[in-house]
């Protein structure tokens, strides 16, 4: 199912990630999971900032990657949603209640 | 090692002091056949050391006051650290008591720019030659086909950033090797992940290479987010600061050849 393009998205608090080479290398603390984004994830991840929606985010990538408004958008509700399946980042309501 | 010094309910207490990569402990326990056991297997890295993490051992008596930095159960045996002090309870013999060490001593070097790797450690040339990889990668089988008196630890290394330059230090948890590591050090040449093969080559690994092979081989048992995040920045600066390598190798001592000086 392909999240909202109007849905803002956040890290997971809980993990643990670090930038290496043009890669991100991230570690879910629960189980040791260790999960890698290659330089689109990693552009994605970097600007994620539990403000921006993934319009806005496909927006970024466009511009960025010189790519099709279209096709960015696609790829980037792709991402987001393969990284929620992960739990590496989770939706913030839409009406900006509490995320607790 | 210090002579017993005190009396504790069902026995008399003994301490010995050692240290691990620099990082200091002082044993405390009235177990005599524990303690035996425990001098035994520490032999090599015993000695006077200045401010050592205290573990009391089986000190039932020892109540807790302060809200525990770091837990852990380990079959049966538990490790508990405050800010005073460390207790290991329900130790029943020394390969229990050798498994909360290592558990304590990963989580004691995250605040020393440290980690303990999977890994076998020769020293060659006064460098440190590290080949990580999972049980059955071949670290014992590198480690008896190198030269004697030149391994490190054939199964646990520990790695340390010191003065800006990363030390490989042996560490009494061994392997198949069945012999106590070295109580030394050296700065690390390289780090090689093991592959066995029909031919002895070696090539370079990217620090996003070197990374993935290190993640799986790293001893860290804690599970919370910011003692994870401190280790992931030290073994990101391990792969960005240290020359990583595949080897390929058969299993004979020829693959020394195919190594960088």
């Amino acid at each position: 199912m392909t999240s909202k393009p109007s849905v803002s998205w956040q890290k997971n608090p809980a993990l643990a990630w670090r930038e290496i080479d043009d890669a991100t290398v991230i570690i879910s603390p629960t189980d040791s999971v260790m999960h890698e984004l290659n330089d689109t994830g990693s552009f994605l991840w970097k600007n994620i900032d539990g403000r921006r929606s993934a319009a806005e985010l496909a927006g970024l990538l466009a511009e960025t990657y010189e790519v099709a408004p279209d096709v960015a958008l696609t790829d980037t509700q792709a991402l987001l949603d393969e990284m929620s399946t992960r739990k590496l980042v989770v939706p913030i309501p839409a009406t900006g209640g509490d995320l607790r | 090692m210090s002579a017993p010094d005190a009396n504790s309910g069902g026995g008399r207490q003994q301490q010995f002091e050692f240290s691990i990569g620099c990082v200091p402990f002082q044993l405390q326990m009235s177990d005599a056949r524990l303690f035996r056991a425990a001098s035994l297997r520490y032999a090599a890295f015993t000695g006077a050391v200045a401010q050592p993490i205290e573990i009391a051992l089986n000190e039932s008596s020892f109540v807790e006051s302060l809200p525990a930095e770091f837990a852990y159960n380990f079959e049966g045996a538990c490790l508990r650290t405050d800010s005073r002090k460390t207790r290991f309870d329900g130790v029943r013999n020394d390969y229990a008591l050798d498994s909360l060490l290592r558990i304590l001593l990963s989580w004691k070097l995250t605040g020393r720019h440290g980690f303990l790797l999977h890994a076998a450690t020769v020293i060659r040339n006064g460098k440190a030659y590290v080949f990580t990889g999972k049980s059955g990668a071949g670290k014992s089988t590198v480690a008896s086909l190198s030269p004697k008196g030149c391994v490190l630890t054939d199964e646990i290394s520990l790695l340390r950033r010191e003065n800006g330059q990363w030390q490989a230090h042996g560490t009494p948890f061994w392997g198949e090797f069945r012999a106590a590591g070295s109580n030394t050090s050296a700065p690390v040449q390289g780090i090689y992940r093991l592959v066995q093969g029909a031919e002895n080559r070696v090539a370079s690994l990217r620090p996003r290479k070197l990374i993935r092979a290190l993640l799986p081989n790293v001893l860290f048992f804690c599970s919370e987010s910011e003692a994870t995040r401190r280790l992931l920045e030290i073994v990101g600066h391990a792969a960005e600061e240290i020359s990583g390598y595949e080897l390929t190798f058969r299993k004979d001592s020829a693959f020394w050849e195919v190594l960088p000086a």
